[in-house]
């Protein structure tokens, strides 16, 4: 039975492994409303499988996984309604126009007044004058500026991002910035990053992770960046 | 926020109808193979058997199964280079919806490039036919194309995530529809020779069928595992 205040993110010993190597090897994780939470980690930690198997989209070998309340995988389809994913790319259709792939993405979310959404989040994003242009003509900066009002489109509950700067032109890092930082108050975030300063200022929790494991982890609040540099180092060492 | 399963399958079926339009990729692919592969057959076969009619069918089938293959090959390809199927399967689509808004597409696409090239072929291959046959052909062609579509939706989910897809989906894909190709051949011959064997052509027809029955329900039972990881 789903209850409606559970956290956003509630793992307990999450396993998933790649011809025989554990790439995430008995994670817990929990996100509560309102709370931000970044994972850092050197290559090949288990960040991105720890944050796809979050996402719904690979399955875990053992350990329990729900998400707002939602037991996983039983329960995904209620879940990913609440699901907001952006990774490196902005996953659209290069040959759609932008009004296009958003018109598709407010469809299959079930956006009941998609016209005015889609009007908003391109604004938003300062894509309108190019709304009826195919995204293959737009710059990577642009196209990751898509992929924000994708990802925002359906107003999800859990932001899951995965080195969400790569790419991103400086309006773009703005709005991903202003985006983390007006996170609401039953709204979260997941995210991946090798930046270890966006990981101070845009979190309120880190997890530092090294091979598969949870290495460490500690509120942002009063830990600085030389210091939190210098840990990360020994962590992963 | 409840998105209907109908809304789902319309978006997700303009998506690859506008994508196609836009690109042209995969018709082009396919009619263009299959033309060629028509001409060939021409040369090779029809230039030494003088009468082709008694195999017409099977020369026609032959060339529309490999054509088809060169289309299903395309099917998860925009997603898959252009890196938007994670955001396809994040949302909350269910997985049946994704398959028969791709096994529409594909049905349509075929549609489209046997309108072009089973009129060439009979021209080809067959001495003289009705327009009575014509119309017992699109049926054919109509059955058949939904076991392709079907097939071709599955198997292609399946070689997604392949690193030797390329290699994998051919080698599924045309054993599988062997029975398709005989009795869609079948079909065609005794369209083509109608009205006089058109308890032929019903057998072959229902065979067809139940062929498509079959093979939706093992895409109904597996489609949710092969995209969920």
């Amino acid at each position: 039975m789903r209850h409606p205040d559970a956290p956003l993110v509630d793992a307990s010993g999450l396993v998933r492994g790649f011809g025989g190597r554990r790439a995430v090897d008995g994670v817990d994780l929990q996100v509560a409303p309102g709370e931000r939470v970044a994972v850092v980690g050197p290559n090949g930690a288990g960040k991105t499988t720890l944050l796809r198997i979050a996402a719904t989209l690979l399955r875990r070998e053992a350990g329990t996984l729900s998400l707002l309340g939602w037991e996983i995988p039983d329960q995904a389809q209620q879940a990913r309604r609440h699901l907001g994913y952006l990774g490196h790319d902005p996953m659209v259709y290069l040959d759609l126009t932008a009004q296009q792939n958003l018109e598709l993405f407010a469809d299959l979310y079930g956006i009941d007044d998609a016209s005015e959404c889609i009007t908003a989040a391109l604004s938003r994003v300062g894509l309108l004058a190019r709304s009826h242009d195919a995204v293959r003509t737009f710059s990577r900066g642009m196209g990751q500026r898509l992929g924000i009002a994708r990802l925002t489109l359906h107003a999800p509950r859990l932001l899951l991002l995965d080195e969400p700067y790569t790419g991103l032109d400086s309006r773009g890092a703005r709005l991903l910035d202003d985006l983390v930082a007006d996170v609401g108050a039953d709204r979260g975030i997941l995210m991946v990053t090798h930046e270890l300063d966006r990981a101070l200022t845009g979190a309120d929790r880190v997890m530092v992770m090294h091979r598969g494991r949870v290495a460490a982890e500690f509120p942002t609040a009063g830990t600085d960046l030389p210091e939190f540099r210098k840990r990360y180092a020994e962590l992963t060492a | 926020m409840n998105p209907s399963a109908r809304r789902q399958y319309a978006a997700l079926l303009r998506k690859d109808l506008r994508l196609e339009y836009r690109t042209r990729e995969t018709i082009v692919a396919m009619g263009l193979f299959s033309l060629v592969v028509t001409i060939l057959f021409e040369f090779t076969v029809g230039e030494r058997i003088g009468n082709t009619s008694a195999i017409a069918g099977g020369i026609i089938w032959a060339t529309l199964t490999l054509g088809a293959v060169l289309g299903v090959g395309r099917t998860w390809v925009p997603e898959r280079e252009q890196r938007v199927l994670d955001a396809i399967l994040i949302a909350p689509v269910p997985r049946l919806v994704m398959m028969m808004a791709r096994t529409t597409a594909l049905v349509l696409f075929l549609l489209g490039v046997q309108v072009v090239v089973v009129p060439l072929a009979i021209v080809f291959f067959v001495n003289g036919t009705s327009p009575a046959s014509l119309v017992l052909i699109a049926g054919v062609c109509i059955l058949a194309d939904v076991c392709i579509g079907i097939m071709g939706a599955l198997l292609s989910s399946m070689s997604v995530f392949s690193r030797t897809r390329e290699l994998v989906l051919p080698v599924l894909l045309l054993p599988s529809l062997i029975p398709v190709v005989i009795a869609a051949g079948g079909a065609t011959d005794a369209a083509l020779s109608a009205p006089r064997q058109m308890a032929e052509y019903r057998g072959y027809c229902l065979f067809l069928a139940v062929y498509a029955v079959i093979f939706a329900l093992v895409a109904y039972a597996t489609f949710d595992y092969i995209l969920d990881d």
